[in-house]
C-alpha cells in the first residue's frame, strides 16, 4: 500500500519534470521561458524554473503566472457584479436643513454639466465611469485575445494592457472625493454629507480591477505563435 | 556574488543583455518597448534624503489642521486621519479602512521600512531582514494612492467652494510635499536597484 502511494508519488514527480522540460519549446525563442529560465516576481532575478525557489529573495518561481487567466476572469466577473449596485445605489446623501438629496456617480456628472463646470465633470465621468469600464471591458478582451486570433498586434495588445495597469488607481478619486466631503461638510443643522452604499460598492469594483490587472500574466499575449500579426 | 548580466522583460520575457549604462538612462524592452528601469545619480544618498523628508512630511501632514470649512461662521476645521475616522463614526469600516490604508498607513510602512533597509547599507553594516522588507516593498508600491488622494481633495474643494468659506491649512501643503517627494524616493529606488542593495547588503 505505502509502495504503492510511494511509486505514484515519483511517477507524478518524473512526469512534472517530464513536463517542464519539454514546455520550454512551447515558448517563442529569445524569451527567458524558451531557455527554461524564470523571472522572479519579487526581485526579477532569472533562475532555471527547475530550482523552485529564487535563490535571492525565495519567492515560488513560475515560467508564467499559474491560473493567471482563471483568476482574473474571476475577479473581472466579480467586479461587473458589484458595478451594478455601484451605480443604482446612492454614492452620497446631501443633508441641507433636514432636506435630505441623494446623488449617484452618474448623477453628481450631471450636476457638475448643469453648473456649466465642463471640465471638472469630464475628470469625474472619465474617473468613475469611464475607466472602470473601459479596463474591465480591456481585461476581458486580453483574456479572449490570449486564446484566440485577435485583430491587433502583440504590440498593441501590450500598450493597451499597460495603459489599464496604470490607470487603475485613478478611479479612486471619487471614493476620496466622498470620504472628504464626510469629514469636512459636517455643520450639524445647517449642512451634513453622509456617505451612501455605493461608495462602498464602488471602491469594491476598484480594488476587485487593480487586483485583476495585477493577476493577468502580460506575458501570455506574447506566447503565441507569429502568424496572426 | 557575482552582478546580473541579464533581465528578462516583466511584459513579454524577452531577454535583455544589461548594457553599460550612464547616469539618468532608461532601458526600454526592445521586444515590445516597455520600461524597464532608469538609472540615477547617486541613488542611495538620494534616497534616503527624499525617503527622509517625505517621512517628515507626512507626519507633519498627521499633526496640523488640513482644511477648513467655514459657513456663516460656523467653521468646521478637520484634520487628515478624520477623512477616514468620519467614515467609521458613519459605520462605513470598509471605506474607512480602505482610504485609512491607502493615503496613510502604506505610504508611512513603505518610507519607514525602506529607512531601514537603506541606512545600514549606507554605512556599510548589516541590514536585518533585507530581503523580507524588499519583497514587502514590492507589493505595497501598487497601493499607495498618495497623488490619487491630492486629486480627490482638489475636486471635492470645487465641489464646495461656492458653498463656504474653505481655509486650506498648513498640513494641506505638506501632504503635497510628501507625494512629491514620495514618488521621487520610489522612482530612484526601483525594484532593480533595491534588489542590487539587498544583494550588497547579503555579501
Amino acid at each position: 500500500m505505502r509502495n504503492d502511494k510511494a511509486k505514484v508519488a515519483s511517477d507524478i514527480a518524473a512526469q512534472k519534470k517530464a513536463n517542464t522540460l519539454t514546455q520550454h519549446f512551447q515558448y517563442p525563442p529569445g524569451t527567458a521561458a524558451f531557455e527554461g529560465l524564470a523571472n522572479c516576481r519579487s526581485c526579477q532575478l532569472l533562475s532555471d524554473v527547475n530550482v523552485g525557489n529564487c535563490p535571492r529573495c525565495n519567492d515560488t518561481l513560475y515560467l508564467r503566472s499559474p491560473n493567471s487567466i482563471q483568476r482574473t476572469l474571476a475577479l473581472i466577473i466579480t467586479a461587473i457584479l458589484l458595478y451594478i449596485p455601484a451605480n443604482i445605489y446612492p454614492i452620497m446623501n446631501t443633508v441641507l436643513f433636514n432636506d435630505k438629496t441623494a446623488s449617484t456617480i452618474v448623477g453628481g456628472v450631471v450636476l457638475f454639466v448643469e453648473s456649466g463646470s465642463y471640465f471638472i465633470a469630464a475628470v469625474i465621468f472619465a474617473a468613475s465611469v469611464l475607466i472602470p469600464i473601459a479596463k474591465m471591458l480591456i481585461i476581458l478582451w486580453l483574456c479572449y485575445a490570449t486564446s484566440r486570433q485577435s485583430h491587433l498586434s502583440r504590440p498593441e495588445l501590450s500598450r493597451l494592457y499597460r495603459a489599464t495597469e496604470f490607470i487603475g488607481k485613478w478611479s479612486m478619486i471619487d471614493i476620496f472625493v466622498v470620504a472628504i466631503l464626510v469629514a469636512l461638510v459636517h455643520i450639524t443643522g445647517i449642512m451634513v454629507v453622509e456617505p451612501g452604499t455605493a461608495a462602498q460598492a464602488f471602491a469594491g469594483v476598484v480594488i476587485l480591477t487593480m487586483i485583476a490587472a495585477h493577476q493577468f500574466d502580460a506575458r501570455l499575449i506574447w506566447d503565441k505563435q507569429k502568424n496572426n500579426e | 556574488m557575482e552582478t546580473q548580466s541579464k533581465i528578462a522583460c516583466h511584459d513579454c520575457d524577452c531577454l535583455i543583455m544589461l548594457p553599460e549604462m550612464q547616469i539618468n538612462q532608461t532601458l526600454v524592452c526592445p521586444s515590445c518597448s516597455s520600461k524597464q528601469f532608469t538609472t540615477y545619480n547617486r541613488p542611495l544618498d538620494y534616497s534616503i534624503s527624499y525617503g527622509l523628508s517625505s517621512l517628515i512630511l507626512l507626519v507633519m501632514a498627521n499633526s496640523f489642521p488640513f482644511l477648513s470649512f467655514d459657513v456663516q461662521g460656523q467653521i468646521r476645521t478637520i484634520t487628515l486621519i478624520q477623512a477616514s475616522n468620519d467614515l467609521f463614526i458613519q459605520d462605513f469600516v470598509f471605506l474607512a479602512v480602505l482610504v485609512y490604508i491607502f493615503v496613510l498607513l502604506l505610504p508611512m510602512a513603505y518610507l519607514s521600512l525602506l529607512l531601514i533597509l537603506l541606512i545600514p547599507i549606507k554605512f556599510g553594516l548589516k541590514s536585518f531582514f533585507a530581503v523580507s522588507i524588499g519583497r514587502l516593498i514590492g507589493y505595497f508600491r501598487p497601493w499607495i494612492m498618495a497623488e490619487v488622494f491630492i486629486v480627490g481633495v482638489l475636486i471635492a474643494l470645487i465641489k464646495v467652494i461656492d458653498l463656504a468659506d474653505i481655509i486650506v491649512g498648513f498640513s494641506f501643503w505638506a501632504y503635497i510635499g510628501f507625494a512629491i517627494l514620495f514618488t521621487l524616493t520610489a522612482n530612484i529606488s526601483n525594484r532593480h536597484q533595491l534588489w542590487y542593495w539587498i544583494d550588497r547588503a547579503k555579501r
